[in-house]
């Protein structure tokens, strides 16, 4: 009788101990995706810090990092711009696991470019047959909706026309990425 | 007694499945380790006509991959974006250049996983050979990517 009412306590202290562990747990990841929520949502327009980088501008909401190696989508973007900013990913070795399917990833790139070839008043004036390159990018957060980053970038003489585009946002990617 | 070892064997059971739900809950986000390897079975998505271009340097570089023709039976998907811009009179008289304008940005990546495994990007401002140019400049550079692993 005495064995049973032990097994019983002992029981039932293993069920309390596993349960205040999992519920702590739980409502610490909780916490920190309301706080990030509440962040994001508190952090509107105002709270964005911008800086003017060497041919771009930068911003970022306040303390926002995307931690490595999160999985980030990339979407469509004219002129099938978003395939060099994968590339531009991989040779400035950002670390984020770029996927095809945007229901498997956190993140999510998304953006505009503009492409203007030389034209011959530049090629006879200026003497550059360099290309005019354009791009904005932002970073969303696919489960809060949060834009945690944004950037954008404009090259009047372009030397590798969309790539130098591509990689100057990698570049400035990786700012917010956390190592 | 046996009441007690059951009940102690539980309590181990729930720590243990506790400490691997948070290892699991750690390891979400680990460096991916995926290579592409040899002789992977590798289906070219229809870029304008760049991916002609691209499945023939493929096979003049000897890349070691094989090149299917349904998406369904490849491991692996080549996507990308290609444009070729013909040299106008003002390139032509004033640099007297004749050579095309090349870019191409391709994407490999894993059909199963969804996972982009590489990438490349090429700009040929002055292309000897246009398209061709570009096309064995990607495939010369997966090539590196395959046999360098």
């Amino acid at each position: 009788m005495q064995s049973k009412t032990r097994f019983v306590s002992l029981l039932l202290i293993a069920l309390v101990v596993s349960f205040a562990t999992y519920s702590a747990q739980a409502s610490q990841a909780e916490d920190k995706s309301a706080q990030d929520q509440s962040k994001a949502e508190a952090k509107a327009a105002s709270d964005i810090k911008s800086a003017p980088s060497d041919e771009g501008q930068l911003a970022t909401v306040n303390n926002a990092k995307i931690p490595a190696y999160a999985k980030i989508y990339l979407a469509p973007m004219p002129g099938g711009f978003e395939n060099y900013i994968i590339a531009g990913l991989r040779n400035k070795k950002v670390s984020l696991t770029v996927m095809v399917d945007r229901s498997k990833a956190e993140y999510e790139i998304s953006g505009v470019s503009e492409s203007e070839k030389a034209g011959w008043a530049k090629m006879l004036f200026i003497g550059s047959q360099q290309s005019n390159e354009q791009a904005s990018i932002k970073v969303s957060d696919l489960k809060t909706g949060a834009i945690i980053f944004g950037y954008s970038v404009h090259k009047g003489n372009s030397v590798r026309g969309r790539q130098s585009a591509g990689e100057a946002c990698a570049k400035h990617l990786k700012q917010v990425v956390i190592d | 007694m046996s009441y007690c070892r059951s009940a102690v064997g539980i309590a181990i059971i729930l720590m243990i499945s506790a400490v691997f739900g948070a290892q699991a809950k750690d390891a979400k986000n680990a460096p991916p380790s995926e290579k592409i390897p040899t002789g992977a079975k590798v289906f070219v998505a229809p870029i304008a006509v760049f991916d002609t271009f691209l499945k023939d340097a493929i096979a003049k570089k000897k890349v070691p991959v094989e090149v299917v023709a349904s998406r369904d039976q490849a491991d692996y998907e080549i996507t990308g974006a290609a444009e070729s811009q013909k040299a106008g009179a003002a390139k032509k008289i004033i640099f007297g250049n004749w050579h095309s304008r090349e870019e191409a940005s391709i994407t490999v990546s894993n059909i199963k996983s969804g996972e982009v495994v590489w990438a490349y990007s090429v700009h040929e401002e002055a292309s000897t050979h246009g398209k061709r140019s570009s096309a064995e400049a990607c495939a010369k550079h997966l090539k590196e990517a395959i046999e360098s692993k």
